[in-house]
């Protein structure tokens, strides 16, 4: 698992606004394949990290009823080339993670 | 070879010594997350469900959701001491949605939820250590998910 986050970070006046987009399924485990009838097992994120400069800034805790492809934005006091790291795990233990500057 | 085996190790090990040092991760709410009733939930991650209702509580979202797999969220909090936002849908099979704990001075999130019907947003704020709630409703079509 790898490039499964997308991050845009920018600073105007002391504020940072980070929106993120990561790449992930996010099955519930109510959807049905049409041709087999059989239900798609639950596959999705439950915990995203965001961090600044190496602290933690924000903990999200998720469940099934978050969209497929996850959007997470966030606003937070920073600088320009501050680095924002955010990083996910989901309910089969996978992860992934990946910074960004601000700009 | 290290970095191999540390990614290897988990995003969980990786995150509590190596890339975050000295935070605490809690873990994850479960229970909140099966719950089938709103109250049941709140009380599982918040402690309590008997929370005020609030106007500085902003929430932005569609008054009809043309697409209810995703439905835009944004929520700002009027509070200074913002704690943790937690959206709740109660028309879901599984109402409680999401539980952002904010650490810096921060007061705003947003996000994409699903929405199974038309239903009430709860929008359910901490700060200060006090909870505070809003909700919008929202109409949904007719080609909705089960979530």
């Amino acid at each position: 698992m790898s490039n499964t986050i997308q991050i845009r970070a920018h600073e105007i006046d002391g504020q940072v606004t980070v929106k993120s987009v990561i790449n992930h399924p996010m099955e519930t485990g109510n959807r049905k394949v049409k041709k087999t009838g059989k239900k798609v097992p639950p596959h999705y994120i439950r915990e995203v990290i965001v961090s600044r400069n190496r602290r933690i800034v924000m903990e999200a805790f998720w469940g099934k009823s978050i969209s497929r492809n996850p959007y997470l934005a966030l606003e937070i006091p920073g600088r320009k080339g501050d680095l924002i790291t955010i990083s996910w795990l989901d309910n089969r233990g996978n992860s992934d993670s990946a910074s960004a500057k601000v700009r | 070879m290290k970095r191999r085996t540390l990614l290897k190790a988990g995003v969980q090990a990786a995150l509590a010594g190596i890339v975050f040092p000295g935070a605490a991760i809690a873990g994850y709410p479960t229970k909140a997350f099966l719950a089938k009733e709103t109250p049941e939930a709140l009380r599982e991650v918040l402690g309590s469900a008997d929370i005020g209702e609030s106007d500085k509580i902003e929430i932005e979202a569609p008054h009809i959701a043309s697409d209810a797999n995703m439905v835009p969220v944004r929520v700002r909090s009027g509070f200074a001491n913002t704690e943790s936002i937690s959206l709740v849908v109660a028309g879901n099979e599984s109402p409680f949605t999401a539980h952002f704990r904010l650490y810096e001075s921060q007061n705003f999130v947003s996000t994409r939820i699903r929405m199974a019907d038309t239903s009430e947003l709860l929008v359910v704020v901490k700060a200060d250590g006090v909870l505070y709630a809003n909700q919008r409703p929202i109409r949904v079509g007719r080609n909705s998910c089960r979530a």
